[in-house]
């Protein structure tokens, strides 16, 4: 054991650390701020990368907190799926930040604005520490850090919309936050532990009771709200859409996906597959309102009027796909999930920094405000486009490759109606990225809309929304990377 | 009989849905605040009487002390933790509230959300005639 075995911790508590600091330095210099709060990320990122090949497909590190051994003290479990989930983080919530140094001077200033990089910093750590924890405590303490800050960074602005959109956030994910504690009491009152690993094997040994069954579902909508699992999603549309552009990207591709892999996480290392008799009612609920998700998401995304309103009703659709995923319970159901989490996670970050390019330059949020935008913002326009692609779940993207596997995997366990609920869904986030790429590239701009004059946006924002939606489609070409090892990482769940 | 021992559980359970009913059907936004601080104070006391134990000491290993006879730490503890995020949520959300308040000048979810409605049938309205 190398000094890697460190760096998940490290990871974590970097930029926790420096968001307790960055107020001293925001007093001092304000306009350092916006730099040195990418210096937290950009190295946690690093210490990700240094982590690929040290975590096995099927194994994983594990890191005692004050080297207290793991039934008693915290412990930091990395596993391969987790690795996985931490760099995309990392990276997404990295180019968040360097997207939004210019967005946000626009849309808050003075004090909020060092308050903004704190409450960024503190939600990519405390994602950071939701995904690698193996305590189930901890998972809690982590989540409410992270549902604080966003709740916060919602209402940033203070403008009446943003307030009353975090306040729905606030209504619906403060009593999904006290239903997971409970449930927690209820696992702790009826095994006796805290720690996911001692949990699982102390489940399978007990079995079958009421206590963990009740637990389960607790634990399921709980989190079911932060992931806006369809009937829980009613708060998403709202405040995704009325959040700043890069807070829309990070809530829309990263949260949501947070909350999916806890649900992930409890359904297979902390409930396992050995208890599934348990889960079963549970599981099935979920995949019905699952695929719910993907045609009401999908219907409701068409009708939209505002365009981060129709990426706020797509991702309730994609969530819907990484459920489908998780309960199809094969091994190609479970890595497709996964994958979707990455291709859903860069698509859409990209589609919402490019909402955000046109509000920024033009101050336009409806669609039929963008016809013939292409002439004047070209770049913007084909990042959407390649973004809209991976949406779809079009070949050379990384979209089709995690469609392709959660239909495979929905096939293969004999759940044909669900896989054809992904196909159906696939035509409706057909109908509506092409009607936004129609109104960019095929209609002719309203008199005045586009002065000749206007520019694109400025390379520090264009550079992060290419860097995402070339990301899409790298992972589509070279899918054989990561997917083989996803596999493998699903095998060792199963 | 069972059930009469284990009131305290049955108790937690009660304010837990009170909490939550609370929260689902008051109109008024301070008191769906006061539900979610019942449902919070019901899961604390459910922890906590999780380790209680009648006529138990404090769990300091000296001087011999019987293990058997130590209340359970570990609810105590977690539950600290669960009391300061209660706190925070509360204050969060008690912001939240002013502010709201400022601009719209009612505490009543219905008008809140009637109001949306009302802006966007106007903003329709424009664009037609315009």
């Amino acid at each position: 054991m190398g000094a890697y075995r460190h760096f998940p911790i490290l990871m974590i508590t970097i930029p926790l650390l420096c968001a307790v600091l960055m107020p001293f330095l925001g007093y001092l210099r304000q306009k350092w701020v916006a730099w040195a709060a990418l210096i937290p990320l950009a190295s946690s990122t690093i210490l990700g990368f240094l982590l690929i090949g040290k975590v096995p497909p099927d194994g994983y590190i594990s890191y005692h907190l004050g080297n207290w051994a793991p039934p008693w003290g915290i412990e930091v479990r990395v596993d391969f799926m987790g690795l996985f989930l931490m760099l995309v983080v990392c990276c997404i919530s990295f180019l968040a930040l360097v997207f939004s140094r210019r967005y946000i001077e626009r849309e808050v200033s003075g004090g909020r604005l060092t308050a903004y990089y704190v409450l960024f910093l503190l939600m990519s750590g405390a994602m950071l520490g939701f995904v690698a924890t193996g305590d189930i405590f901890n998972l809690f303490v982590f989540m409410e850090i992270l549902a604080l800050s966003s709740y916060a960074l919602v209402a940033i602005t203070g403008n009446r919309n943003a307030v009353r959109a975090a306040f729905k956030y606030v209504l619906m994910g403060a009593p999904s936050s006290i239903m997971v504690l409970l449930a927690i009491g209820f696992l702790y009152s009826a095994t006796g532990t805290l720690n996911m690993a001692d949990l699982a094997g102390r489940i399978a040994e007990s079995g079958y009771s009421e206590v963990l069954i009740v637990s389960f579902i607790l634990f399921v909508i709980g989190f079911g709200v932060k992931a806006a699992l369809f009937p829980l999603h009613m708060w998403l549309p709202d405040a995704h859409s009325i959040a700043p552009s890069p807070i829309s990207a990070l809530l829309s591709g990263l949260l949501v996906e947070v909350g999916a892999f806890a649900i992930l996480r409890i359904t297979f290392s902390v409930f396992t597959t050995s208890a599934d008799n348990l889960m079963a009612g549970t599981l099935d609920a979920v995949s019905i309102f699952a695929a719910a998700a993907v045609l009401y998401g999908g219907i409701m995304a068409i009708m939209q009027k505002d365009l981060k309103m129709m990426i706020a009703y797509s991702t309730v659709s994609h969530i819907g796909y990484i459920f489908l995923g998780i309960t199809a319970f094969t091994r190609e159901g479970l890595a497709g999930a996964m994958y979707h989490m990455l291709d859903h996670g860069l698509a859409k970050a990209c589609l919402f920094l490019c909402a955000g390019c046109f509000i920024y330059m033009k101050g336009y949020r409806r669609i039929d405000e963008l016809k013939g935008a292409w002439r004047q913002m070209p770049w913007t326009c084909f990042a959407f486009a390649l973004a809209s692609i991976s949406v779809i779940g079009i070949p050379p993207t990384a979209g089709f490759i995690s469609k392709f596997y959660l239909i495979y995997g929905n096939f293969t366990s004999q759940r044909w109606p669900y896989a054809l609920v992904l196909l159906v869904g696939a035509i409706l986030a057909a109908v509506y990225c092409f009607r936004v790429i129609y109104y960019m590239f095929f209609q002719p701009g309203k008199e005045g809309a586009w002065e000749e004059n206007t520019r694109d946006a400025a390379p520090s924002m264009l550079t992060p929304i290419w860097i995402l939606s070339l990301g899409t489609l790298f992972f589509g070409v070279f899918s054989g990377l990561i997917i083989d090892s996803l596999l493998k990482a699903a095998q060792y769940l199963l | 009989m069972r059930l009469l021992h284990n009131y305290h559980y049955i108790v937690a359970m009660l304010l837990f849905c009170i909490g939550l009913y609370t929260v689902i059907v008051r109109r008024n936004i301070i008191k769906k605040l006061i539900g979610l601080n019942i449902m919070e104070t019901s899961v604390f006391l459910f922890y906590i009487s999780l380790g209680y134990l009648e006529g138990g000491i404090a769990p300091i290993r000296v001087g011999g002390a019987d293990p058997s006879r130590m209340v359970n730490p570990i609810p105590q503890a977690l539950i600290l933790t669960g009391i300061v995020v209660a706190v925070s949520v509360t204050a969060l959300a008690l912001a939240l509230v002013i502010l709201l308040y400022r601009q719209y000048g009612t505490l009543d979810v219905d008008r809140l959300f009637r109001d949306e409605e009302v802006e966007e049938e106007t903003a329709e309205e424009k664009e037609g005639t315009a």
